[in-house]
């Protein structure tokens, strides 16, 4: 029987169906050519975005064909197998789909999945040669519609061997991690572990060890890196003067140390508001100061004095310019050790509790001591004796410098003994 | 039979002095033992003063024993050596808590009386600055308050111990009190004090009084004073107690306090002044303060120098062997293999320092606790393991290693 003519449409409509049948890439090659226009620009369209995209890529006529692809062939595995892998890889097209070609189960084989990574390469001319669909989307590339992205299928790329493995001991080190860089397990050739071990086992290794690249690192600041960077500076910098060859001798001839900050980022401007902030460090031994004058400054000074050390730092940044600072840092220490030397009138008025620390002239303990004393004298009938000679004696000295280290160093057992003693003997009390 | 030798070696190591002339030659080798007042004598001397703790030993075992320390014997030996025309030393007894510092004191109160000394003893001068529900403003002084109940029971338990110096000392003023009443001068204290129990607003001036009369005639040489006050840090700290502005009441506008205050001071002869140091019960203080500085505060130290610091340190190992042995002497420490040789060996093999008071409270909870389980014999037991030549029994190291607040140190 002789065939009718054909509409181009149902032509076109059974030869899809014929490729659906057959379900391989034999199948879809040969409508390949036919379609490799069409592809690129199904594939352009679809690209940008992995939804469903309407009928738009699809060239195939609209309805239902007469014969329906045996979509039933490939089971729920193909869909899902299919559905995974399109939404690994993004880049497949979707127009491949407009092949139709069913996936069976042998083609999802991991063989075939090793091979995917090589054709996203070649994917968007002649993706109709890759195996891309799945069961379900027999009936739908019927219909005409894009199929999602997650329906594509994915390639895993297989892993290439760490650059690790090729580095030699004695290698320059400085070329790997030249600057601040993140932890990149495969360039860093040390077996590390990091994070909390699984119970009964080990810390995580470095492969993927986010904590090890959230931690910051020094690799780029090994000895011989420094050694470069000091060498590449020598160039810029003077020699040390070799008469200050001590800490004592830099101490005695610059007292002050001016601090100041510079900083660098990388960025459009080389400005930083922190760069004003100066620090002004001297010690009091350093400068002329009397009794007097350095409890003034003591005071004056307040949180600014170190007692352990006598240091004193004055920390300016109240100026917008760092030599404003600078100046201005110059001028409070100018201006602090010129007031210490002056005494107001109201400085008379200084009572016990603005001392700085105990003293015994004039305190209750002394005037105690020496009515006591008195009083002793007294009943034993012996007249004549004036304070000055008792302020003298050996036992009221005693006394009064086991009081002082009482109030003075605070309470230890040793302190508390001397005093002890030095009362017995001051009242003259035997055992 | 080695049970019973070993109670009788017991008894005669803590034998009681209670001899009035061998209670006074206390001397260093009687360091740590125990030593007999006859509960009469107690009562007389001790009416109040002496710690809770004590009072309840003192009615469970119906005996009251002291134990012979060092601190007390120091300051014995400054009372007997010391120099009554010379103005009046004080002497500060301080140390951490449940030391001991209030019995040290009570043994030196006991032994003044018994020397015929005129005793003041202020059993706790934190009661006078706390919770006192009356304050009543003083007739005398308009800026001053009075406390009548604490006047009035310190004024009675006086009267019980010095009955006979009331009755000798005369006034040497006359004191009006209030507008129609007065005593005259050249009556007996005794007086005073019947007024101030008697007329209970005027009793914190009658105290006032009594302190000043005594102060004055301590130096004639009739009688000798001794001024026993526990807990001095009071007297310069803080107080609790509010005037009915609610304001607060500094403890120098207390009667009592103040009056106390010019009796500490040493411009007197003819006496001794004893005081103790005292955080508990005191007002505003950390519980870890125990020296002299830190609890009587810059006010306290000055008003109190120069004064002789005597500190109290906890049990050594023979006073703790002897308190143990006497616990277990008077069955109050209960166990079958606790008395034997292993059990005192084994505690000298731990070589334990307890703190003495804290350590018999434990020890008493412990022992009510194994009584009552010991039919069940289902006592816990921590496991504290002795490789003495005995093996210790379980029950003991039980008993001890749970209660002593300190790890024990195995000593070899």
């Amino acid at each position: 029987m002789v065939t009718a003519p054909r509409l181009p449409e149902l032509q076109e409509c059974l030869e899809n169906s014929l490729r659906d049948a057959q379900g391989g890439i034999v199948g879809v090659s040969v409508q390949a050519q036919q379609r490799s226009g069409q592809s690129p620009g199904c594939s352009e369209q679809s690209r940008p975005c992995g939804v469903q995209r309407g009928r738009s890529g699809r060239v195939r006529p609209a309805g239902p064909g007469p014969c329906r692809p045996p979509s039933r062939r490939a089971g729920p595995w193909a869909e899902r197998g299919g559905a995974g892998m399109a939404a690994r890889a993004g880049r497949c097209c979707r127009a491949g789909l407009s092949c139709g070609a069913l996936l069976s189960p042998a083609l999802l084989s991991p063989a075939v999945l090793s091979r995917a990574p090589a054709t996203p390469r070649w994917g968007r001319a002649a993706f109709s040669s890759a195996p891309a669909v799945s069961g379900r989307e027999g009936p739908q590339a019927r219909e005409g519609s894009v199929r999602r992205r997650g329906r594509t299928l994915q390639f895993v790329r297989s892993a290439a061997p760490p650059r690790t493995e090729r580095m030699a001991v004695d290698q320059d080190w400085s070329s790997v991690y030249p600057t601040a860089a993140a932890f990149k397990p495969a360039s860093v050739p040390l077996p590390i572990r990091m994070g909390y071990p699984v119970k009964g086992g080990v810390p995580p290794p470095k492969e993927g060890n986010l904590e090890l690249i959230k931690i910051p690192n020094f690799l780029h600041l090994t000895p011989p890196a420094i050694k470069k960077h000091c060498a590449a500076l020598k160039d810029f910098c003077t020699e040390w003067p070799s008469a200050l060859d001590s800490d004592e001798k830099c101490e005695q001839h610059f007292p002050i140390e001016i601090e100041t900050v510079d900083y660098v980022s990388s960025g459009t401007s080389i400005r930083n508001p922190k760069a004003r902030v100066v620090t002004l460090r001297v010690k009091l031994s350093s400068l002329n100061l009397d009794d007097h004058a350095k409890k003034k400054l003591i005071k004056l000074v307040g949180e600014r004095y170190c007692q352990e050390t006598d240091v004193l730092t004055i920390t300016t940044d109240r100026c917008p310019l760092r030599r404003q600072n600078y100046d201005y840092s110059m001028h409070l220490l100018t201006v602090l050790y010129h007031e210490s030397w002056k005494t107001e009138k109201w400085e008379s008025e200084k009572s016990e509790e603005d001392m700085e620390e105990y003293v015994w002239e004039n305190s209750h303990s002394q005037k105690n001591a020496l009515d006591t004393l008195l009083r002793i004298k007294a009943s034993e009938n012996v007249s004549n004796v004036t304070k000055e000679e008792l302020l003298a004696s050996e036992v009221v000295k005693n006394y009064r410098n086991s009081v002082i280290a009482l109030k003075n160093e605070g309470e230890t057992e040793s302190n508390i003994s001397q005093y002890k003693e030095s009362v017995k003997k001051l009242l003259n009390i035997q055992a | 039979t080695q049970t019973a030798k070993s109670h009788t070696g017991r008894a005669a190591e803590h034998s009681d002095n209670s001899h009035l002339a061998l209670q006074a030659k206390h001397t260093e080798q009687h360091e740590g033992r125990l030593y007999n007042i006859p509960l009469e004598e107690l009562s007389a001397v001790f009416p109040h003063g002496l710690p809770h703790r004590f009072q309840q030993q003192v009615l469970t075992f119906n005996e009251a024993r002291v134990m012979v320390r060092k601190p007390a014997l120091e300051l014995l030996a400054y009372l007997k050596g010391s120099n009554f025309s010379h103005p009046a030393v004080r002497y500060v007894i301080y140390g951490e808590r449940g030391t001991g510092k209030t019995m040290t004191l009570c043994h030196v109160v006991h032994y003044c009386s018994r020397q015929g000394w005129l005793v003041l003893h202020i059993p706790d001068a934190h009661l006078w600055v706390k919770n006192c529900k009356e304050l009543l403003q003083s007739s005398y002084n308009k800026d001053r308050l009075d406390q009548p109940l604490q006047a009035s029971v310190w004024l009675k338990n006086f009267k019980a111990s010095n009955e006979r110096f009331l009755q000798e000392i005369k006034t040497q003023k006359k004191y009006m009190w209030g507008k129609r009443e007065c005593t005259e001068e050249g009556r007996p204290l005794r007086e005073v004090v019947e007024q101030g129990l008697a007329r209970v607003r005027s009793a914190s001036d009658a105290v006032g009084v009594l302190l000043r009369e005594l102060k004055q005639q301590s130096h004639r040489g009739s009688f000798r004073l001794l001024v026993a006050v526990d807990g001095v840090n009071a007297l310069w700290g803080r107080s609790t107690l509010r005037k009915e502005d609610k304001s607060p009441v500094c403890p120098e506008e207390l009667t009592l306090v103040h009056n106390l205050r010019k009796m500490l001071m040493n411009d007197w002869s003819g006496g001794a002044i004893v005081t103790t140091l005292s955080q508990t019960g005191s007002l505003f203080k950390p519980s870890s303060a125990y020296t002299p500085q830190e609890l009587l505060g810059k006010e306290g130290f000055d008003a109190l120098d120069p004064f002789v610091p005597i500190p109290v340190p906890n049990y050594s190992p023979k006073e703790f062997e002897s308190c143990y042995g006497y616990y277990l002497e008077r069955r109050w420490l209960q166990h079958e293999k606790g008395q034997g040789w292993g059990g005192k060996r084994g505690m000298r093999v731990l070589g334990l320092e307890l703190v003495s008071s804290k350590w018999a409270k434990k020890l008493d909870k412990l022992n009510t606790d194994f009584c009552t389980h010991r039919d069940a014999q289902s006592f816990a037991v921590p496991s504290v393991s002795l490789q003495g030549p005995r093996t210790f029994p379980p029950c003991a190291s039980g008993l001890i290693s749970s209660v002593c607040p300190c790890t024990p140190r195995v000593s070899t």
